[in-house]
């Protein structure tokens, strides 16, 4: 069975981000990750690895040279190859471009199974995954938390619906976001990171995929990001005065219902 | 062209979910500054009569009853909404960004080949459109998106971006058939619903969070009845979620939900980056903590220094008060 799976490397949460001057571009630390909820993907792949026979892991990302790193570590968790789609001249930022470019690689590379994040902790949007399941004509199903191989063809999966879970038997080819709750990913093992260090991830120009390339162009970005701004801050906090946990409760109340007027 | 503004109406147990009234409410707005038309889109099985919840708030009610559209699946729901999205050209869709709409929203845009800005909190119009305003990097930053108009332009909104007007309208319903096309390579083996009286953690306007310092699953049942005292609900920070104490669905925060209630209770949180990512954007946050200085008190409006234990229960006795003065 050949899974692909897509992940992005994104800025970590505790990464300062400074918005620039003209409010146009945002200068970020230099402290990245693999998307938190795409370990999940990358551990998934590997636990049907580990349980069945002829498993292939593949996985991929859109970005520049330094999302190489992302990459590695999945390597490094286990996974068998690794292909960097360069971004330099897409759309980055439009996640039509995104699942555009995905999954014309997916349809050339050829698979079972396509894993990916529930959603990206930069942009937070969780589309790309059923959009390049729609592109690629295959069933999906978002935030899965549970999931179980049939057999070489069919897989039972429960996720996250509206007020509780849904089971789901669908037949592969198809797509899966993942979720927390799914497994706990591992941490690599130095063996891993050796190897990881050393593969070679051969760089894809979109150019070379089967899309029309003006659909994935930076111009032909949907969307458009006019300008960056920096949450309102809040007030400082008023700390409630008072001698005992009661007194302290009653300004509470008070200043909720006459200053906040939330009660 | 007319910039008709569409809104998927939601349904939970039957009933109209907050989220979509607060999108219809803000369609409202939108439709009247492009002098178009407000639909909103109700489908699902035997949903005829709640059509009269939506048509004092929307200027058209398009109604979908079929039996196939009984639970939510992206396949019958999508092939649904194409044929009336294709018949009807809208200029903006609009929806919650809750379960449903994250997955069904992205599958009917790349359908489309249209713009998608998800999980927005704001809306505002520039030159002869509109931009999206859409918090990126857990709220660090705010950004403002324009959209390419040549196809229909989907958005979803986070629960509680809007408020809900009363609805002076009287939408004229109308019936559309379309088939529901389900995708012959997924079946629905089953549901497990836990059938709840409590309101959705995204779309409580009042929220009380529990974290490590509440010591014990069960200290929590205080949360609760404050919680129910309210009409809202109980959250909890990942570390008590990891300890089992809580649910998963209660998790507020970056690998959790995210919440913006008018009013945000933390008790014993620390008020790590994580966990403020999934609540900053509560309109009132009080913090309860006997540390002074635990880092939720940078983001809270309010807080009481003390230990938890001693103010809760005297807290509940005060919003029980508070309740029964209305
Ligand atoms: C990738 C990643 C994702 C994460 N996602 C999330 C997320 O979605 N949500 C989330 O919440 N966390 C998340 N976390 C974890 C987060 O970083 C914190 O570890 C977590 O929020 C801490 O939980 P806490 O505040 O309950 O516990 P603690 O940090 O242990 O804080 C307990 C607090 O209780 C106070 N306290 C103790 N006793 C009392 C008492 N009697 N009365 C009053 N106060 C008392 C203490 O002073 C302390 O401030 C994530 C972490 C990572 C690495
Ligand atoms: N640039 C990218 N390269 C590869 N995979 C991506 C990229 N962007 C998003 N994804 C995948 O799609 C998931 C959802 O991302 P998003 O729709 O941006 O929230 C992520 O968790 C990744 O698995």
């Amino acid at each position: 069975m050949n899974i692909l799976i897509f992940i992005k490397q994104v800025a970590d949460t505790e990464a300062r981000i400074i918005i620039k001057g003209d409010h146009k571009s945002l200068e970020i630390e230099n402290k990245y990750n693999m998307n938190f909820f795409d370990e999940f993907a990358v551990e998934e792949a590997m636990r049907i690895k580990e349980k069945n026979k002829d498993v292939q892991i593949t996985v991929c990302t859109i970005g520049s040279q330094k999302a190489v790193e992302a990459l590695r570590t999945a390597i490094a968790m286990g996974a068998d190859r690794a292909f960097l789609l360069d971004g330099s001249k897409a759309a980055t930022n439009d996640p039509l471009a995104i699942s555009r470019i995905l999954s014309a690689f997916a349809k050339k590379e050829g698979f079972d199974m396509i894993l990916c994040g529930r959603q990206a902790i930069d942009d937070e949007s969780a589309n790309v995954g059923a959009m390049a399941a729609e592109f690629l004509g295959i069933p999906h199903v978002s935030a899965i938390l549970k999931m179980e191989v049939v057999d070489g063809n069919a897989v039972k999966v429960e996720n996250e619906i509206e007020g509780g879970r849904g089971i789901f038997e669908v037949k592969l080819p198809a797509l899966f976001t993942t979720q927390k709750g799914l497994n706990e990913p591992r941490v690599p093992l130095i063996t891993g990171v050796m190897k990881a260090m050393k593969a070679s991830i051969p760089v894809v120009d979109p150019a070379t995929l089967d899309i029309p390339q003006e659909a994935v162009a930076a111009e032909a970005s949907k969307v458009t990001i006019l300008s960056y701004e920096s949450p309102q801050e809040r007030p400082p906090v008023k700390i409630i005065e008072g001698e005992t946990p009661e007194e302290k409760v009653k300004n509470l109340v008070k200043a909720l219902k006459e200053d906040a007027k939330v009660l | 062209m007319a910039k008709d503004i569409f809104v998927f109406v939601e349904l939970k147990e039957g009933a109209v979910r907050k989220v979509s009234l607060e999108l219809l409410s803000k369609g409202k707005e939108i439709a009247g500054h492009f002098s178009s038309s407000l639909y909103a889109v109700l489908i699902g099985h035997n949903v005829k009569g709640i059509a009269a919840t939506v048509q004092p708030y929307s200027d058209k009610v398009i109604v979908i009853d079929n039996e196939g559209l009984a639970e939510y699946r992206w396949d019958t729901y999508a092939s649904v909404l194409e044929g009336i999205l294709r018949k009807y050209n809208p200029y903006a869709v609009l929806g919650g960004s809750t379960v449903t709409g994250k997955d069904l929203f992205p599958r009917l845009a790349a359908r489309f080949g249209s713009a998608i800005v998800s999980d927005a909190v704001g809306i505002d119009f520039h030159d002869s459109g509109i931009k999206i305003k859409k918090p990126l990097f857990g709220g660090k930053v705010i950004s403002w998106i324009t959209c390419s108009e040549d196809s229909a332009i989907f958005i979803t909104f986070r629960p509680n971006s809007f408020g809900i007007e009363k609805g002076s309208l009287n939408g004229e319903v109308i019936e559309e058939q379309f088939e529901a096309a389900k995708d012959p390579k997924m079946n629905l083996a089953g549901t497990e619903k836990h059938v709840s009286e409590k309101v959705d953690l995204q779309e409580a306007d009042f929220i009380i969070c529990g974290g490590r310092g509440m010591k014990g699953p069960e200290h929590f049942q205080v949360l609760e009845e404050i919680a129910g005292i309210m009409g809202g609900r109980v959250g909890a920070s990942r570390a008590v979620v990891d300890s089992k104490w809580r649910e998963y669905e209660d998790q507020v925060g970056k690998s959790g939900k995210t919440v913006s209630p008018k009013l945000y209770i933390g008790c014993g949180i620390s008020g790590a980056l994580h966990h403020t990512m999934g609540m900053d954007t509560s309109k009132v946050i009080v913090a309860i903590n006997k540390d002074p200085n635990a880092p939720i008190f940078h983001y809270a409006d309010y807080g009481i220094v003390d230990d938890a234990f001693a103010v809760l229960p005297v807290l509940r006795e005060a919003l029980k008060k508070t309740r029964e003065e209305i």
